[in-house]
């Protein structure tokens, strides 16, 4: 069976730990810095008084005018999803997280271990620990899993089999299924608001309407694929921080310091040579927040001046003055070396590489940003009569 | 359901290379220039003129200038006869 373990509105119970009196007053997560101004998930009080996850913050507050804002603290959830993550593998559990609040394992290898798959979740849910209030849901599909585990209540456990799925699944809202906003707006102004109705139709004609999205999306409301869960690699744990004797703003200062950060850290003996693939920035904002960057490189490398050129720019983010700048490898590679070419790449090979690199820049930058020379009167005095440039998205 | 009777295709225009671009050029009463985009000239290198197209409606008059500037860097600007304002141009 594959189990989903959920914990709803993780974010916001991870930044009320420090405030924990908040908890039971009607309080939201409130927007990101600089993205659209929409709360994020809100306590049990807030409901009750009309505010809902998703509202605009200026209708949130007029709906409950004594509504908190708490300020959102990445570093702090990241930290305790960690850490539950952690409580869970020392179970016996190879979790597999799809998002912080949210991780799926194969209970397989230790239903034998606990007796049973009832006991194996209970202990699951035991070892998350009661204030995180999670649920869990098992299927034979992962969908199934996370659709059980919304509905399940805290501390409750919903096992869902292949055989009553269908039933199961009918008559959930559409808002379980993971698709474009667009697309699910699109569903309900056809009047299709359940899974079971989007199940229903026939997949080709949700392809042709709603394309591969809406595919993916029926996909799912079918129950979804039985795909097998793979534990994570566990991370490396490799972490430098600097702290500042005063709040610092300055983009150089800060460049500076994740500099010697970034020095630092590569030259950690724990390292042993192996390549950087993954690696994240976090930091302590002056008003009590934080604030947390990943980056995953495309090839693992010890390269400083590449890897300062990944998680860099991303200092220009900052929305506040830092007190701590925190740089962690969340991912090495096994492997010490790196192969080298013994001829250089000709021919058909060089051709492949550049179709590589210009997908990627197109990826990157967006449809047009590739543009291919034409002349068109290579003899012309006039400089500009003499080539084009034609974009080409091929 | 019905299937959408749009097209997703975009069209993207072609643009030309080496397009001109406006400058800011102080210039002596002979026209040399003395000034481009408020860095002095340390010297004029090559002045050429391009006339062209005139039989048409629009006609082709400049008076290019290859220039080196005080800071080192290598410009080419010229001055449109035609609408009488300076520009500069790369590739030229």
């Amino acid at each position: 069976m594959i189990a989903c373990l959920l914990i709803p509105g993780f974010e916001l119970r991870a930044a009320l730990r420090k405030q924990p009196g908040l908890a039971l007053r009607p309080a939201a997560l409130s927007p990101a810095a600089g993205a659209e101004p929409l709360l994020g998930p809100v306590t049990a009080e807030a409901e009750r008084l009309g505010v809902r996850p998703g509202m605009r913050l200026g209708e949130g507050l007029a709906t409950c005018p004594e509504l908190v804002l708490v300020e959102q603290d990445p570093a702090a959830a990241e930290q305790a999803w960690e850490e539950i993550l952690r409580a869970l593998e020392d179970t016996g559990f190879a979790v597999d997280p799809a998002d912080v609040g949210c991780v799926y394992f194969e209970t397989r290898g230790v239903e034998r271990l606990y007796g049973g798959l009832e006991p194996a979740l209970r202990r699951a849910l035991t070892a998350v620990g009661t204030a995180w209030d999670p649920r869990a849901g098992a299927a034979q599909r992962r969908f199934a899993a996370l659709a059980a585990a919304n509905v399940a209540r805290p501390g409750q456990i919903l096992v869902v089999s292949d055989e009553r799925l269908r039933d199961f699944l009918a008559p959930l809202p559409l808002e379980l299924v993971p698709m474009e906003p667009r697309r699910r707006a699109e569903l309900h102004e056809l009047g299709v608001k359940r899974v079971g109705q989007l199940a229903g139709l026939p997949g080709s004609a949700v392809a042709e309407r709603l394309g591969p999205d809406g595919r993916r999306a029926w996909g799912l409301a079918r129950g979804g694929k039985a795909a097998r869960v793979r534990g994570r690699r566990p991370p490396a744990e490799i972490v430098e921080a600097l702290e500042f004797p005063e709040a610092i703003g300055n983009e150089l200062t800060l460049r500076r310091a994740f500099g010697a950060l970034v020095e630092t850290l590569m030259a950690r003996p724990e390292r042993r040579g192996r390549f950087v693939r993954k690696l994240a920035l976090s930091a302590r904002l002056v008003g009590g927040g934080s604030w947390r960057r990943s980056a995953t490189l495309r090839d693992p490398t010890t390269e400083l001046d590449r890897i300062k050129a990944a998680l860099g720019p991303k200092l220009a983010e900052l929305p506040a003055p830092v007190v701590e700048l925190r740089l962690e490898l969340v991912e090495l590679t096994e492997q010490d070396g790196q192969q080298l070419e013994l001829l250089p790449a000709a021919g058909g090979e060089l051709d492949v590489r550049l179709r590589e690199g210009l997908r990627q820049v197109r990826a990157s930058t967006g449809s047009g940003s590739v543009n291919q020379v034409v002349e068109v009167a290579p003899w012309s005095r006039i400089p500009e009569a003499r080539a084009l440039f034609v974009p080409r998205d091929d | 359901m019905v299937a959408h009777s749009g097209s997703s295709r975009v069209v993207r225009a072609a643009g030309r290379l080496n397009e001109p671009r406006a400058a800011v050029v102080e210039a002596r009463v002979d026209g040399m220039p003395v000034r481009v985009n408020r860095l002095p000239v340390e010297v004029v290198r090559e002045e050429w003129r391009v006339v062209d197209r005139w039989w048409t409606e629009e006609p082709v008059s400049r008076r290019y200038f290859e220039v080196v500037l005080q800071s080192g860097e290598n410009a080419v600007v010229f001055r449109d006869e035609e609408k009488a304002c300076w520009f500069t141009q790369r590739g030229a």
